[in-house]
């Protein structure tokens, strides 16, 4: 792996890092919904310290540049990240629509209460 | 049997009086407005009618609009709940003929336009068309009218629309119904053309209904059974 990509994966997953702590901090983002960007910032920085593992791993598994392994890496970690979120999503909206739901049954049995 | 009328109305201010009125005169079913959530003055207009509303505070789609209808139903005993679509295609004195039907043991009765009729040759029909081919071939059933929003459900259907609720009042639903040995059955009504506002399936959105339809028949629905 090239120094330049070493350099860049240490500095984007230490600014990611810190962004998150903060971001926690001020309880923007829960600790439950962070651990998985430390848990893959720190990944980062683990494939950049140990760049000759990752070289190793990434020809034995037939990649023809390191590189090509460490965005394979980072693509997957992201799909996965977006079908949580979407099914997370999913679930929002399921909740929301009940509630929408259940103050509209609740207001029109009021109103009949009140006739 | 106690019967509810289910009036889904999103945006429906110019529509909404004539077709209550048409729903009072004609049938002596109960009935409830599901106000989805409407920008314009859908809501003061049923208040100051003292029409039964149940209004949504947000706007959420008609499959919510309906489910809504379907929990107000349960909740209150109905019977039978039909879906009659508050934009004035739809006519309040065909209704007890989807009733009957509900009487003599079918699930589902759908008021359509095609039974003795045939369709009239547009794009509209062509995509009609395609949903009652694939509904024959996913369940070896002809529907002539999939996509007719006038629809009568049985007990047992309204608890499975409450429960389950990612059955939307689309055709997929009704392959996922004939897939559970739910008995459907078609009445030929009269159906009026909309006369104002807009109705739920703009132009623009045929093609990504069609394309959702499809998916979720072919992929999901035929293969679907109830838990």
């Amino acid at each position: 792996m090239s120094v330049t990509l070493r350099i860049i994966l240490i500095i984007s997953s230490i600014l990611s890092f810190v962004l998150c702590v903060r971001k926690i901090k001020k309880s923007e983002l829960k600790i439950e919904n962070s651990i998985i960007w430390l848990l893959g910032s720190m990944l980062l920085i683990l494939m950049s310290i140990f760049s000759k593992a990752v070289t190793w791993i990434s020809t034995q598994l037939g990649f023809e540049a390191p590189v090509n392994f460490v965005w394979m890496c980072a693509i997957g970690f992201l799909l996965i990240e977006l079908f949580l979120d979407n099914i997370r999503i999913s679930n929002l909206n399921e909740k929301i629509k009940n509630l929408n739901h259940y103050i509209a049954l609740k207001e029109n049995e009021e109103k009949k209460g009140n006739e | 049997m106690k019967v509810l009328i289910i009036i889904p109305a999103y945006n429906e201010e110019l529509n909404i009086v004539k077709t209550v009125e048409d729903v009072k005169t004609n049938t002596k079913y109960d009935y409830v407005i599901i106000n989805d959530g409407s920008k314009d003055k859908t809501k003061e207009i049923c208040e100051k009618n003292h029409f039964n509303l149940v209004s949504l505070p947000i706007n959420y789609g008609l499959t919510s609009a309906v489910q809504v209808g379907m929990k107000y139903a349960l909740r209150n005993n109905y019977e039978i709940a039909i879906q009659f679509d508050g934009d004035g295609q739809h006519q309040a004195k065909e209704l007890s003929k989807l009733v009957k039907e509900i009487e003599n043991g079918e699930d589902i009765a759908i008021g359509s336009r095609f039974v003795t009729e045939s369709k009239p040759r547009s794009i509209r029909m062509l995509g009609s068309n395609l949903i009652t081919g694939i509904i024959r071939l996913t369940t070896n059933k002809t529907i002539k009218d999939p996509t007719s929003g006038m629809r009568a459900y049985n007990q047992d259907t309204i608890e499975e629309l409450v429960s389950n609720s990612g059955l939307s009042p689309e055709p997929d639903t009704l392959v996922y119904m004939l897939k559970n040995k739910k008995k459907i059955k078609e009445v030929q009504v009269e159906m009026k053309e909309r006369e104002f506002g807009e109705s739920y399936l703009k132009p623009l959105k045929a093609m990504k209904y069609m394309i959702s339809m499809f998916c979720s028949i072919l992929f999901i629905r035929s293969f679907t059974k109830k838990k």
